[in-house]
């Protein structure tokens, strides 16, 4: 499997604080990975360092073959790295049909005719399961939907890598098997994706491969089985939720 | 329902572009200041209104359109549409170089930046000798208030159908995007540096014609008058009073406040720049989201329109 | 040489008072996060409530000060109370537009009732100064100076040493932190809008003996506390005094090198500066 995006010695430093610390790894093209780590592990770091809200101290980032590690978060977007946020950035006062037809219009595939935008955005809050809120604002929507919001924002932009940090976090269980359905079928519309989540069950379900971060550094990568029976990795992570 | 409110405004603007043939010197005058209010308030609205960021420093585009004006038919001799052209230039290049430090800058940072600015200009042009220091220029008078008059309503015609045209272009798209969350436009692919400094030279370049006309119509300037710091208040009260965000809001607010000034002012002299205060914080408080919002809401909610506001943002 | 001393001296001691003008200004600001465009018009009823105490009643500034202060500190609270608690939750234009019709409100009342002639308050001291070898310190603005630090230094102690202060600071960081020391927010808010405006009526009385007052000085008196509050950061009191320091200092060396006219430009030039470079102020916290 080729590798659509690579993250290379990436290191990231908060005022003395490391928050990711020399951390590799790639990303096959048509690819599920899974990140866990406990709180404070550094995986919203590394979203945010990989869709360029933040820059990395050291190291470097390559997306397909190219080194992306100096450009703005837009360009990322305009390449094709479509991101949600674990703590949403909707845009509260507009309708949720045009919150999705924001990603149509600026994302990889940018749609400059406001009426083509709108109408693919329909199509992606209907495929998320939002068709009937379309005309709602999105700061009436509840929870769960905002969820799939944040989704559907970042798949409008029909992106090559989608990165998702906790789109299943507070969710209950059936709406977490829908949410892991819509993400096969992401992949399976050829979309690499990114997966953190805290639902352990979840996200070994989802990922063809795991990844574990502690402290911000990597302990362990691989096939979920064999990560999730990592002596580190219990010690690290599993044993410290149930001591 | 839409053909119906463009008919409307078509009525209105042809009833506005009518009024000079039978209406009074006085009440010509009055449209004039009326109508550039009008524009000033609308041009705020694309930085303040659309991408959410509180200029204070418009009215530094406003004094760069009159010098513009004043200094090429003055110093230059040349003709007012080529000063205008020049007063847009100075506002354009304006924006672009202090609109990029100055628009990383969030909330009320921004906003006294922005005012820091308009008073740093204002001194500086004191002492610019083609701008006459801080004595001013005369411009050759043109008495001519009806040719005012029209320049001005076609001036804010394009300033509307701007707005209007933000309202379903990707580029409004995109402003408004800031607007809600910078950060979430960002990663959606939005070229946020490059738009908010294309939305503050927009709304620069459009002020700056506004001063221009401005200008050449009350024939004199001076550093103090054309920099004012109060205009540029005036214009975001007109914004906010009407609506902004909204196409119509800031136009309907000028006029608005401009008729209750102007009554207030005819009849109750002494008063009347208290009652402005008045009416101005009983607005924030009853109809916080503008005339605009009053109109479309009041219909369903009728008067517990104005208890809603009154608790939304109490603690 | 002593030239320069002396503008230094003179920078200095404005800086004092430009202090605790910015003093209120910055408290309200950032613990309410509401940036008070009527700041400078309190000041300047602070300075008209002086200028009567002294006038009709012979009361000296100095020692009006303290009545002032506490009356215009009710005004204070009862404004909070009744009208700002209503749009503090409000977004920033809101607030910004309603302290700024309050500012139009109280510019009018006083031309009303002060009439828009200059006044000067004038105690018997006003032209004396202390002789400092060739230096001259004028008597009352070293009278001002002392009474500024002394109101930065006690506004500070007071935030980090009450629980009343401790219960304002906690409500900088969020906005309900008042209940976890057991006061009520809208009463909070509007002790802290009180101490606010009780500041500014303080720093209008000490303006008023060093300086001519009309109902118009609130607008530029304002747009300077902005200025200071910059510069000096909203965190702490000790860097709004920096900061008014700072601008003194600036301000006297600017109209002795360049030229009177270029004051303003000095001082918004550093503001504008300073925020470009360092969002958060010269002595706050990085963001």
């Amino acid at each position: 499997m080729s590798a659509i995006l690579e993250v290379e010695h990436v290191t990231r430093r908060f005022a003395g604080l490391v928050a990711v610390s020399d951390i590799s790894f790639k990303l096959g093209q048509g690819e599920i990975l899974g990140v866990i780590g406990p709180n404070g592990a550094g995986k919203t770091t590394l979203v945010s360092l990989i869709s360029g809200t933040l820059r990395p101290t050291a190291g470097d980032i390559v997306f397909e073959g190219s080194r992306i590690t100096r450009l703005g978060a837009y360009r990322r977007a305009r390449l094709g790295i479509g991101r949600t946020f674990q703590i949403m950035r909707p845009f509260p006062g507009l309708s949720v049909l045009d919150n999705v037809a924001v990603g149509a219009l600026f994302g990889h595939t940018a749609e400059s005719d406001l009426a083509k935008a709108r109408e693919k955005a329909r199509a992606q809050l209907d495929f998320v399961g939002l068709g009937k809120f379309a005309a709602q604002r999105a700061e009436e929507l509840g929870g769960p939907n905002r969820k799939r919001l944040e989704l559907a924002k970042a798949l409008a932009m029909q992106p090559k890598v989608l990165l998702c940090d906790e789109v299943m976090a507070g969710l209950n269980l059936v709406e977490i098997d829908e949410v892991i359905e819509v993400l096969r079928k992401i992949r399976e519309s050829g979309i690499s994706i990114l997966v953190i989540e805290h639902v352990i069950k979840a996200i070994k379900q989802l990922s063809d491969r795991l990844l574990v971060l502690h402290h911000g550094d990597k302990i362990a990568d691989g096939p979920p089985d064999t990560v999730l029976a990592n002596s580190t990795v219990i010690e690290a992570y599993l044993g410290r939720r149930r001591p | 329902m839409t053909a119906l409110r463009l008919g409307f405004v078509i009525v209105v603007a042809a009833v506005l572009a009518a009024l000079p043939l039978f209406g009074s010197d006085v009440i010509i005058q009055f449209g004039i200041n009326a109508l550039l209010l009008a524009v000033l308030a609308q041009s705020w609205n694309i930085i303040g209104g659309y991408t959410g960021y509180a200029s204070f420093g418009n009215s530094v585009f406003y004094g760069l359109g009159s010098y513009g004006v004043a200094i090429a038919m003055v110093q230059w001799n040349l003709p007012f549409a080529v000063g205008m052209i020049f007063g847009v230039a100075l506002a354009v290049v304006f924006a672009f170089l202090l609109g990029v430090p100055v628009l990383r800058l969030k909330g009320h940072y921004f906003a006294i930046a922005t005012l820091g600015l308009a008073q740093v200009m204002s001194a500086i042009v004191s002492n610019v000798s083609v701008a006459g220091q801080n004595i001013g220029l005369v411009l050759p008078p043109l008495n001519n208030d009806r040719l005012f008059y029209e320049l001005s309503l076609v001036l804010l015609i394009v300033a509307t159908l701007t707005v209007f045209w933000l309202t379903r272009s990707r580029f409004g798209f995109g402003l408004i995007a800031i607007r809600e969350n910078e950060e979430g436009a960002a990663v959606m692919g939005v070229n946020t540096t490059l738009y908010k400094v294309l939305a503050f030279a927009l709304s620069g370049a459009i002020t700056a014609l506004a001063g221009g006309i401005h200008a050449y119509w009350i024939t004199f300037l001076d550093p103090d008058s054309a920099f004012d710091i109060s205009l540029n208040v005036k214009m975001i009260i007109m914004a906010v009073f009407g609506g902004p965000g909204t196409v119509f809001g800031p136009v309907l607010g000028a006029f608005v406040l401009s008729a209750i000034s102007e009554i207030l002012s005819s009849k109750v002299t002494n008063v009347a720049g208290l009652f402005f205060g008045v009416v101005v914080v009983a607005a924030v408080v009853l109809m916080p989201r503008g005339v605009a919002d009053v109109v479309r809401q009041f219909r369903k909610s009728g008067w517990r329109y104005f208890a809603e506001n009154l608790k939304a943002h109490r603690i | 040489m002593d030239l320069l001393a002396q503008v230094l001296i003179n920078g200095v001691l404005l800086g004092g008072l430009y202090a605790v003008m910015a003093l209120g200004l910055a408290l309200v600001w950032g613990v309410l996060n509401i940036v008070n465009l009527a700041h400078g018009a309190f000041i300047m009823l602070g300075a008209y409530l002086a200028w009567h105490l002294y006038t009709y009643l012979g009361i000296d500034p100095f020692l009006g000060l303290p009545l002032t202060a506490i009356v215009m500190f009710c005004v204070g609270y009862m404004l909070q109370r009744g009208l700002l608690n209503l749009v503090v939750r409000a977004p920033m234009f809101n607030t910004l537009l309603i302290t700024f019709g309050l500012e139009v409100v109280l510019t009018y009342l006083a031309q009303l009732a002060f009439s828009a002639d200059f006044r000067t308050i004038n105690p018997p001291y006003a032209g004396n100064s202390i002789a400092l070898g060739p230096l001259v310190v004028p008597l009352a603005r070293l009278m001002a100076f002392g009474v500024a630090v002394v109101l930065t230094v006690g506004v500070w102690l007071f935030l980090l040493h009450t629980k009343l202060g401790r219960a304002i600071r906690a409500t900088a960081q969020n906005l309900v932190a008042a209940r976890l020391y057991g006061v009520e927010p809208r009463h909070l808010y509007a002790v802290t809008f009180g101490i606010g405006i009780g500041l500014a009526g303080a720093a209008g009385c000490l303006y008023g003996t060093v300086s001519q007052i009309n109902p118009y000085i609130g607008a530029t008196l304002t747009a300077k506390c902005f200025a200071i509050s910059i510069i000096g950061g909203l965190d702490n009191p000790l860097g709004v005094l920096v900061g008014g320091l700072v601008l003194g200092v600036i301000e006297s060396l600017t109209v002795l090198y360049i030229g009177a006219t270029f004051g303003d430009v000095a001082s918004f030039g550093v503001l504008v500066l300073v925020l470009i470079v360092r969002p958060s102020g010269l002595l706050g916290k990085t963001a």
